[in-house]
């Protein structure tokens, strides 16, 4: 029976039958090289199978071998060593603390794989790196540190999240990578404290193809900390706190500035001069002074860890808190984080892991990033206004259109606050049997309970605003998201001779699903936040009751992936990997639901070959390639089927009545998107292994793009609820050259230094879009003019269409000889330029002015370690960015940027401003006047510690102890005029335009680090 | 033996897995296919209701179609406030323009889903059918009526929706085959629908023969528009006394009221989906800026009725004040205070500004519930008036009937004139009863009148708007654009 089930393995995995050896019993010792103190639980593997042990509590294994087998002995923190078993019955076996990065184990899912032998592009950022750069968000520290990752912010906002792109913009709908933590599916970092992090592996290649659909993006593998065998109990405490402050304000007209430049703008427009004493105005009220504030953020976190012979636990407690650089209070954030992770032994073959992630977080929200928001009123209030009138009320907005109120009011007014309560576990078991073969089992679950509550107060910013209420409401919404993930897989692992071959098979089943509420109470007896709830209102309005009707305020989205890899060996010097995974989503049509994606890669350890042996200068070298398909259903759900989701509602004697519509227009042969990627690249290490290289080259192409194109209005799809349809019509192309070295040693006995350097090019192409009209477009300039951002063939995705200007007209002359435009220039007005040549400037004459993809990015990281002293420092640069200044209301009462004083007020003054004028004047329209260069070098992170020397720390029973101060986001230099040239939307089109972002703080923070 | 049972043991979990096959992905939406539907009288009731909801996108319709005539101008903030509304007005609009688009796309919208209803006429019988398949009717004809007006040939689609696809092979259908389908589909709807509807706000009888005189009309058909008019004439309408009272709350739905667009303020709206909300958007924009006082709400200031207009009231027509709000005399009388916009008159469309008393459900400038009269008896009988003093053989006398009840009612004299003198009368009557309800630019374009009474038209091409050009990319680049554009 035993052989009969053999045989069906070694035939279904396709392989030779092993011979076996005469195995001998090998004992041996592992200590810590430093010290020379045995180390527990120290893991030993006979290389190519899932036999293995760990040392005991002094130190002590044995293991029964083969001569020439290969020993891995490898331990959280220190090098991994691989000996080969010779005659020799007993060995001893020094491991020294983690210098060489060759040997650390790389998670690339469904299994591990150490360094040297990883063929993809891969990047791991450790736990000491996540220290140094003390990130209130992960995200922070892959930014600088991953070369191709570029982190933008939407939001500088507490809690607000981060949009990761992963080489490039290769789709126009979600560029989000692939999140998973301890194996489970995580969409918002937020939940994750990154203090609780034993190590980020980032997938930048096809090797992410392993995990098939979602990972197109690549693929975020987060590591959480689990404690050891055979290990104490440590506990540690990390705890800082600090103030923010804005690192920048906009240069805006002061009173009696923004008076005189009103007067001219009324007069030019023929109107009387408004302000008759200008010297009465002062200086006037600075708005953004008013908004922003410094703050304060703390943070403090407990961790302990251990482990026993047979288990290993890890738990961890953290609190958050976080106030706002705008409104303090009414934008803070703040989270609990709980966590645990615990692996215990069942039986001698048979493993159970399992983890637990417990987060609740409240977060208050302002209004951001758009017309309206805070920021946006702040630059655009009139400064000549009080905060209050002579009565104590608020001051009016009066005259600056419908969009621009107060915003020290709005601030007093605003309650937006939202509860997130998150579980996320996962549980998983690992049976090992036959040598060679084990099979596991996860199964991960997320649950988040997503409460908003938001009170809009009766007030009144003044007339006509849009923002005006005057009936109070409570807008209360509980949605639920769950959703679960079961992977079951094989491995089969041998090594023969000197061929290593490693075998998974398995099958992924994920299911999303929840359930939207919302209900809107009007009409609230008290116009005092808190005093009263739902139930008081007069009228109470459920937001979700036609979804209801139908079951469908409820989604379910689901897939079903199989999946097998082979990676073999020869000698661990070639290399090769091959994937094939089928992928099945509910969000495609009978038809087409199903879709194959194969991917595979090859390597070679030059190093390793005779030839090049006794290199003095490069002692280790790797070639590597990759090539692989991975397939993309990121689109809205039922996109195939033509559904009664619209919305029909008319009136009838006063009620709404409600009858049933199409919904978005169906296209039944939506089918995979699929980015094609392939890499080449090499890794090396020179010096003994005091500068390490990498150098990569990738080209990401994505062909049939999912994108919801603009359709001809004659289909209806303007049609209240409706929208345009899914279709598989585009092709994009990301390409570029990354380049990493890192240099690490002793200068001298005291001083240690390391540094590393990386740079990444991009370069971005839209290679066809099948709309009709062949562009999309998106994104949003001014009130009521055409979308600013468009992807089409030959451009970059997203880049910005407008005129191109050439100058201010200097004299009428210049205006007379120049081409037209819709409405007439006069002198001192922009110059646009005729790109056609005939005549007059129309809507052909609009290029291409930039676009919001840097061409090249690039992570500096230096640290020093002196005696007890350490210092590291990061920083970031982004070339070649454009971004649009959105934030001026083209209105005649606003205020202005500073950049006006420097207008046209006379032949030969300014050939870059225009001339103001409350008249009719073509200076609004969108061009290269309102689009900047966004390139920025940004100081990320400076930090200073020291530690405690063990002298004094023995006497107190503590292990380490360590104080430091920092300094986060230091300084950006960079000639953009916004608040924060690294802040974008992240929209693939209509990114990189700013409305007035809430702009990054800057952060000044002491910490100290206890470990018992 | 243990081993193998452990071995077993695997193989079963394995097999467990795989057992979780294909189905697994096959969930079928909550919503229902809309190719599964129309098995109930109540799914044909549904489905009109989604018909009828597209017409409350018709205020764009009303506003821009006001603007562009020479009653209004664009007002606003400023030069560059909402720049499609301004060209329209200023006769300057181009091939792009996202008012002319949404006007576009949204009457498309309204046939498909009235296609949709008649597309699956057949599919279920139920007893009150025809009803609802005569009111299917009448508001394809309406939004057809719509876009003929507008954008004159366009794609014409019967009994059926234009699908994904169709696009790049419909043709723009000839504006007389057309307005053929319009009068065929009102001529049906007229015959199946009661003269009065449970419902309030479905369309009638009257309401389709009322239509179907003034598309007849519209073609210079007065011999036929005359007795369908009369027709609707003798339904269940009559003026109402007190001109005045038609645009308050009270009057909606009125006596007077042959069809009317219904809104309400009790659900919130925003600029991102001003097609979606269910008040009366125009309501907001054309109300008096910066309002501070009683009776009426603040706006936007569009749509300014101009001096011209004002002082084309006769002496003593009742309506003047009805339809013009003097703000400059309102605020000395009523101790209120209002701001200036761009091209201020200093009168504001009174029928149609934002009052007090509605809830103001947020955002308060898109959720003003005044219903839109858009067919009144007034309109009705000065159309009527209008066929009968211009059909072959004339009738002056019936003309004066109709056109006098109309001037009555204004607390003016009775008119006797006949001929040119009359139908010129009858013009002069149509701008003032109806200013400010977006009729007079079509009236003059069907007229030949607009480049004489509009400045910057030019004949020969202002008639109709231009396609947008995208909406011609979209479609193929194959329809050629109106002339002149």
């Amino acid at each position: 029976m035993k052989t009969r089930v053999k045989e069906f393995f070694t035939v279904a995995l396709f392989f030779v039958s092993s011979i076996m050896l005469a195995q001998q019993d090998i004992s041996g010792t592992v200590v810590e090289q430093d010290t020379g103190g045995g180390l527990p639980g120290v893991t030993i593997v006979i290389s190519g199978t899932n036999k293995g042990t760990t040392t005991d509590f002094d130190g002590n294994f044995t293991i029964s071998a083969n001569k020439g087998d290969l020993l891995i002995v490898s331990y959280i923190g220190f090098d991994t060593q691989q000996i080969t078993i010779g005659d020799e019955t007993s060995i001893s076996i020094q491991l020294a603390e983690g210098q060489n990065k060759l040997n650390e184990i790389v998670v690339t899912g469904y299994g591990t794989q150490i360094k040297k032998e990883v063929t993809g592009a891969v990047a791991v950022i450790g736990a000491e790196s996540i220290e140094k750069l003390n990130p209130v968000r992960i995200e922070q520290a892959l930014q600088g540190q991953v070369a191709g990752v570029n982190i933008t912010s939407a939001s500088g906002a507490p809690g607000a999240a981060s949009n990761i792109r992963i080489r490039g913009v290769a789709t126009n709908g979600d560029n989000r990578p692939l999140i998973l933590v301890d194996g489970n599916v995580i969409e918002d970092l937020a939940v994750i404290n990154p203090r609780d992090i034993e190590s980020v592996n980032v997938l930048k290649d096809a090797s992410a193809g392993i995990y098939g659909v979602r990972a197109s993006n690549g693929v975020i593998l987060i590591t959480t900390k689990g404690g050891r065998r055979n290990m104490p109990l440590k506990i540690e405490l990390n705890t800082y706190t600090g103030v923010q402050n804005a690192a920048k304000q906009i240069g805006v007209l002061n009173a009696t500035e923004y008076g005189f430049i009103i007067n001219e703008s009324q007069v030019a427009a023929g109107n009387n001069a408004p302000f008759t004493s200008l010297n009465a105005l002062g200086k006037g009220t600075n708005w953004q002074k008013q908004v922003f504030q410094q703050a304060i953020i703390s943070d403090t976190n407990l961790t302990a860890t251990g482990g026993t012979e047979k288990s290993n636990y890890s738990f961890g407690l953290g609190y958050l808190d976080q106030d706002g650089i705008v409104g303090g209070e009414k934008s803070n954030y703040n989270r609990i984080a709980a966590r645990g992770n615990y692996t215990l032994d069942l039986l001698n073959n048979l493993q159970l892991k399992s983890t637990a992630i417990y987060t609740r977080s409240n977060q208050d929200r302002l209004p951001e990033n758009g017309i309206g928001s805070v920021l946006f009123n702040a630059l655009n209030m009139n400064p000549t206004l009080p905060i209050v009138d002579s009565n104590g009320a608020y001051t009016l907005a009066e005259g600056l259109g419908a969009e621009v109120i107060n915003p020290v009011a709005q601030l007093e007014n605003n309650y937006n606050t939202s509860q997130i309560n998150k579980i996320s576990a996962t549980l998983g078991l690992e049976y090992t049997f036959l040598n060679d073969f084990s099979i596991q089992s996860r199964f991960q679950y997320n649950h988040a309970n997503v409460k908003s509550d938001i009170f809009k107060p009766v007030v009144n910013y003044g007339s006509g605003k849009v923002f005006n209420i005057d009936r109070n409401e409570l807008i209360e919404n509980s949605d639920n998201f769950q959703d679960y993930t079961w992977d079951t897989f094989l491995t089969y692992e041998k090594s023969i001779s000197n061929h290593n071959i490693k075998v998974l098979l398995g099958q992924s089943i994920f299911k999303t699903y929840g359930t939207f509420e919302s209900y809107t109470g009007f009409d609230l007896p008290s116009n005092v936040y808190g005093e009263s709830s739902l139930a008081d209102a007069t009228e109470i309005v459920d937001n979700q009751e036609q979804n209801k009707e139908r079951g469908a305020n409820t989604f379910d989205v689901r897939l079903l992936s199989h999946f097998s890899r082979v990676q073999y060996n020869y000698k661990g010097k070639y290399l090769l990997s091959a994937v094939v995974r089928r992928d099945g989503s509910t969000r495609f049509g009978p038809n087409n639901r199903f879709g194959i994606f194969p991917s595979g890669s090859v390597g070679w350890l030059v190093s390793d070959e005779d030839f090049f042996t006794n290199n003095n200068v490069i002692n280790f070298l790797k070639f590597r390639a990759s090539y692989g398909i991975i397939g993309n259903d990121r689109i809205g759900d039922y996109r195939y089927v033509s559904t009664l989701a619209g919305e029909a509602t008319y009136v009838s004697n006063e009620e709404r009545v409600f009858g049933k519509a199409e919904g978005a227009l169906s296209n039944p042969e939506i089918k995979w998107e699929e980015q094609v990627t392939s890499n080449i690249g090499l890794d090396a290490n020179l010096f003994n292994d005091a500068v390490n290289l990498s150098i990569d080259y990738f080209v990401r192409k994505t062909k049939d793009l999912l994108l919801s194109a603009q359709v001809s209005g004659i289909l209806g799809a303007s049609a209240p609820g409706s929208s345009a349809p899914t279709v598989n019509a585009g092709d994009i192309e990301n390409k570029g050259l990354e380049f990493l070295i890192g240099y690490q040693g002793n200068i001298t006995r005291d001083l240690k230094m390391n540094v590393s350097y990386n740079f990444a090019t991009l370069q971005n192409k839209v290679l066809f879009v099948a709309s009709e009209n062949g562009f999309e477009q998106g994104g949003g300039f001014g009130i009521g003019l055409e979308p600013p951002s468009r992807m089409a063939a030959g451009e970059p995705i997203g880049f910005f269409y407008g005129f191109e200007t050439d100058g201010v007209f200097q004299n009428q002359a210049e205006v007379n000889a120049g081409p037209t435009t819709d409405i007439a220039p006069s002198v001192g007005d922009l110059r646009y330029i005729d790109q056609d040549d005939d005549g007059d400037v129309d809507l052909d004459d609009r290029v291409n002015i930039g676009d919001p993809i840097p061409d090249i990015t690039m992570g500096l990281n230096l640290g020093f370690n002196y005696k007890n002293i350490d210092f590291s420092s990061s920083a970031f640069a982004s070339i070649g960015n454009e971004i649009v200044r959105n934030y001026e209301r083209n209105q005649p009462f606003v205020n202005r940027r500073s950049a006006v004083l420097d207008r046209w007020i006379g032949p030969n003054s300014s050939n870059e401003n225009p001339r103001v004028s409350a008249g009719a004047n073509p200076n609004g329209l969108f061009s290269d006047y309102y689009v900047e260069d966004g390139s920025y070098v940004r100081i990320q992170n400076i930090q200073i510690g020291y530690t405690f020397p063990d002298e004094v720390l023995n006497s107190m029973n503590i292990k380490k102890l360590r104080i430091y101060g920092s300094v986060n986001n230091v300084h950006t230099f960079t000639k953009y005029s916004g608040y924060d040239p690294s802040a974008s939307s992240g929209d693939p089109i209509g990114g990189g335009i700013d409305q007035g972002f809430y702009p990054v703080p800057r952060t000044f923070m002491v910490g100290l680090n206890l470990t018992f | 033996m243990k081993k193998i049972n452990t071995v077993l043991g695997a193989f079963t979990i394995m097999l467990l897995v795989v057992a979780c096959s294909d189905d697994f992905i096959d969930v079928p939406s909550k919503n229902e296919n809309s190719e599964e539907f129309f098995n109930s009288q109540e799914d044909y009731e549904e489905a009109l209701i989604g018909a009828y909801d597209l017409l409350q996108s018709t205020y764009l319709n009303v506003m821009l179609g006001e603007i562009a005539s020479d009653n209004t101008l664009a007002g606003g903030e400023s030069a560059t406030d909402v720049p499609g509304i301004q060209q329209v007005d200023d006769m300057i609009h181009g091939t792009t323009n996202e008012q002319l688009r949404a006007i576009w796309g949204w009457m498309f919208a309204g046939v498909n889903r009235a296609n949709y209803i008649l597309e699956y006429q057949d599919k279920t019988d139920f007893s009150g059918k025809d009803n609802i398949i005569g009111q299917a009717k009448f508001l394809r004809a309406y939004y057809y009526f719509e876009l003929v007006k507008w954008f004159g040939d366009v794609p014409l689609a019967v009994d059926k929706r234009i699908k994904f696809g169709e696009q790049f092979t419909v043709e723009r259908t000839p504006k007389a085959q057309v307005y053929a389908q319009i009068e065929a589909d009102l001529i049906a709807a007229a015959a199946a629908l009661p003269a009065t509807q449970s419902v309030v706000g479905q369309a009638t009888k009257g309401a389709a023969q009322s239509l179907l005189g003034k598309v007849y009309i519209y073609q210079d058909k007065f011999n036929e528009a005359a007795p369908v008019l009369a027709s609707a004439i003798s339904g269940p309408y009559a003026l109402v006394i007190d001109y005045a009272s038609i645009f308050e709350h009270a009057g909606e739905n009125g006596t007077e009221s042959v069809f009317e667009v219904q809104y309400t303020d009790v659900e919130g709206a925003g600029f991102e989906c001003l097609q979606c909300s269910e008040g009366n958007v125009a309501v907001g924009f054309n109300g008096i800026r910066q309002y501070d006082g009683p009776t009426f709400d603040s706006g936007f200031s569009f749509n300014v009725p101009t001096q011209e207009v004002v002082d084309s009231f006769e002496a003593g027509d009742i309506r003047k004040d009805v339809a013009i709000l003097d703000i400059d005399a309102w605020n000395t009388e009523n101790g209120s205070s209002s701001g200036e916009g761009y091209e201020h008159t200093g009168y504001f469309n009174r029928k149609y500004i934002a009052r007090k008393g509605d809830l103001n459900t947020g955002d308060q400038n898109l959720t003003n519930p005044n219903n839109y009269r858009a067919i009144r008896l007034a309109d009705v009988l000065l159309l009527a008036a209008e066929a009968n003093n211009r059909k072959t053989p004339a009738n002056d006398a019936q003309a004066l009937v109709y056109l006098n009840q109309v001037r009555q009612r204004a607390g003016l004299s009775a008119l006797t004139v006949t001929g040119p003198d009359l139908r010129q009368a009858i013009a002069q009557e149509r701008r003032v009863e109806l200013v400010g309800e977006g009729h007079r630019f079509f009236d003059l374009v069907r007229t030949g009148a607009a480049s004489r009474e509009i400045d910057g038209f030019v004949a020969g091409k202002h008639e109709v708007f231009p396609i947008p050009q995208v909406e011609i990319e979209l479609a193929g680049s194959r329809w050629a654009q109106n002339p002149g554009y």
